[in-house]
């Protein structure tokens, strides 16, 4: 009987998945067929031969390993440094209580919601006048500035219902603020941190349009630009451009594989309470 | 014990910070010392260009030993996206292969951006192999408009639109081919007749309007097209050549030449969907060439245009040395070097169209016709440009006018006004 209740519910989220993983299983199809094939038989049918050539050549073509390279430094710094950031200000914000806390909020939260568009030409600006234009550490500061905005707001709230008694107890026996936020605060949300990191990782990943136009040169660019280059004035190569999409997700994929756990724990501790 | 962990903990940030420092340190970009060419294009490494390039690149480093050439292949969207604020840094490039047209190089021309090559130009005698309505694109005055002024670039190729066909297919369904309007239409009548629709079309990008566009050639001439393209004269949409083209193209979309499906379709679907063989013609510009030579498993051929003196098509895109280019020098004997006879020999045995090769050097024999039906195009001043350049956003309108006449939402009349309107207020009032 269980079985027959649960069957609607089975069968939305099979289908579900299905259509998530559709698009992941075209760009696979046609990653390894060759652009002939591609041009025959159209991008549904299944390749007639395996091809590598395409991952092979896109491979070297934008010295991918490099580009693997510079992401992972700039997303994975942007994740560490984005939530020590976000930490820090939801302290105050949530725990600390300061005076105007809902102003501060709102402004986070605008700086959250402002378009990345309006933003590349102050950035392109001051990057210039800092000497930091084509660096990493351009990307790397804004990012996470512009994560930890929304952090900041997150954590904010999920700290704001900090059970007080325990920070009080602390208190009692002679923390100071900094040895209650390191020793009590910072093990509790230790859930809720590790899915913002998760997060903070995959999205910086994801950039486009900042990591364009702040790196310049091929030696810093991130994965994401480097399937840009594949982009004619009026031709397509689709059998590379999958090729190269392929490659470009395969990391985050696997990044978050490897810390789902660490998602689905967060999520459980919030449901819990 | 508390106490006795937080230097470690500030050790093991500050370690990593600097580890980050170190991984992230400079770029080591040359300075301006003679010694590196510093150059950017967005040519497939296995297109035309981008072998004729890569040759040009060799020989470089032959006649100047010492010098170290960095190169990177960059993305046309990167480069279009970000010139600006690259070429006003310093991190420029010192040549880099740019689009032209008034909304790109034109833009970078106005904003003092490029390197006025005038000089150069003459000193080096590129001005002589290039062809007036070739050299139109390298051009631009004060207000950044092309034709006229300053040279800012320097095109190495041309490139143009034919019609392609599916000889196999001609031959299948006993249908002649075309060499006058009259045989055109009648050809596509006998394929439609067959239930083939004989045009692989594309509404949703540029494949539409250049139809639309080439219709309107065939009823044009110079003085028309400059009043168009340059603002050297009234621009009336309802003039009989623009009114024959939107006419003729709902007509065809009528009569069933052109499929009403193809009001969404891409580019890329018109291209495979004839290399596929769906469609016995295909009207568009020699970039398609190099593929449809390596995929196209039918008989297949080209010829221009019936009937019509002018061509959608121009110079390629540009070499330009960006103003704050280190290596200026370096740049302009590159420039050259792609401008000599065996750079260029190499560029027209790999489906480029060279500006400047010796006839007799192309081995290929078809990429001597469509050389030829270039130089042909070229030698008559018959280079129409593309209908989208004179005005920003005018690709966007020009898209959603032929759909309007695909679909039948709009009638011609409507079309005609549509592009009135949005041409009279995006184009330059000075």
């Amino acid at each position: 009987m269980t079985t027959a209740k649960r069957l609607p519910a089975l069968t939305v989220i099979v289908l579900g998945a299905v259509v998530m993983v559709l698009p992941l299983l075209i760009v696979l199809n046609n990653a390894v067929k060759s652009p002939g094939d591609y041009s025959a038989h159209g991008p549904l049918a299944l390749p007639h031969k395996i091809y590598l050539s395409g991952i092979k050549s896109f491979w070297t073509r934008v010295d991918f390993g490099r580009m693997l390279l510079n992401s992972t430094v700039i997303s994975g710094s942007v994740a560490v440094i984005g939530v020590a950031l976000s930490l820090l200000n939801a302290y105050a914000i949530g725990i600390g209580r300061i005076k105007g806390r809902t102003w501060v909020l709102g402004f986070f939260v605008l700086a959250n919601i402002l378009p990345q568009e309006s933003l590349v030409y102050p950035l392109y600006y001051v990057a210039k006048q800092l000497g930091l234009y084509d660096t990493r550490w351009s990307l790397i500061i804004v990012f996470s500035v512009i994560q930890a905005a929304f952090g900041t707001y997150l954590l904010s709230s999920v700290l704001g219902s900090f059970p007080r008694e325990i920070i009080e107890a602390a208190r009692i026996d002679g923390a100071n603020s900094w040895q209650v936020l390191w020793r009590i605060v910072v093990p509790v949300s230790r859930p809720t941190l590790g899915v913002l990191m998760v997060f903070f990782f995959i999205w910086t990943w994801n950039e486009f349009l900042l990591p364009l136009v702040m790196l310049p040169s091929n030696d810093n660019q991130t994965v994401a630009v480097a399937l840009g280059v594949l982009q004619g004035q009026r031709l397509m190569d689709a059998t590379m451009t999958n090729a190269a999409g392929l490659l470009g997700s395969l990391p985050a994929i696997a990044f978050f594989l490897i810390f789902q756990r660490t998602l689905t724990r967060g999520i459980a501790v919030g449901a819990v309470k | 014990m508390s106490t006795a962990r937080r230097p470690l903990v500030l050790t093991a940030m500050a370690l990593a910070a600097s580890l980050l420092l170190a991984s992230c340190g400079s770029s080591g970009g040359g300075q301006g010392d003679g010694k590196t060419l510093k150059l950017w294009h967005y040519e497939g490494a296995d297109s035309a260009m981008g072998i004729a390039w890569n040759q040009a690149i060799a020989e470089f480093k032959k006649t100047h030993p010492g010098v170290k050439v960095e190169f990177e292949a960059k993305g046309f969207e990167q480069i279009q996206k970000t010139a600006s604020m690259v070429l006003n840094s310093d991190d420029a490039p010192d040549v880099m292969e740019y689009n032209k047209g008034n909304a790109t190089a034109g833009l970078l021309a106005k904003q003092g951006l490029l390197t006025d090559l005038t000089p150069e130009v003459t000193k080096y005698g590129w001005n002589k192999l290039l062809s007036p309505s070739v050299t139109t694109t390298s051009e631009y005055n004060a207000a950044g408009v092309m034709g006229s002024g300053k040279w800012y670039g320097v095109t190495n190729f041309g490139e143009y639109t034919m019609v392609y066909y599916n000889k196999d297919l001609f031959a299948a369904n006993g249908v002649k081919v075309p060499t006058t309007p009259e045989e055109f239409t009648a050809a596509l009548a006998a394929f439609k007749a067959k239930g083939i629709t004989p045009l692989a079309n594309a509404g949703a990008e540029y494949p539409a309007q250049q139809y639309l566009y080439q219709l309107a050639l065939t009823k044009a001439d110079r003085s028309w097209v400059n009043a168009f393209e340059l603002y050297k004269g009234k621009v009336d949409f309802h003039d009989p050549a623009w009114t024959y083209a939107v006419d003729t193209f709902a007509d065809w979309v009528k009569k069933g030449y052109i499929a009403k499906t193809s009001s969404g379709a891409k580019a890329e679907d018109a291209g495979v969907s004839f290399i596929s063989g769906k469609y016995p013609i295909f009207f568009s510009g020699s970039w398609w060439y190099g593929r449809f030579k390596s995929e196209n498993k039918f008989a297949w051929g080209s010829f221009l245009w019936p009937g019509s003196k002018l061509t959608l098509g121009s110079g390629g895109n540009l070499w330009v040395v960006p103003k704050k280019a280190k290596n200026k020098q370096l740049a302009y004997d590159f420039i050259n070097i792609t401008m000599k006879q065996d750079i260029q020999n190499a560029l027209g045995n790999n489906g480029g169209i060279p500006v400047a090769a010796s006839p007799s050097a192309i081995t290929d024999p078809a990429s001597k016709t469509l050389i030829e039906n270039f130089n042909k195009i070229s030698a008559a001043d018959g280079l129409a440009f593309y209908p989208d350049w004179p005005v920003p956003g005018f690709y966007d309108v020009l898209v959603s006018a032929t759909q309007k006449l695909i679909t039948g939402s709009g009638s011609p009349d409507q079309v005609l006004d549509q592009l009135q309107k949005a041409y009279d207020a995006g184009v330059p009032t000075s």
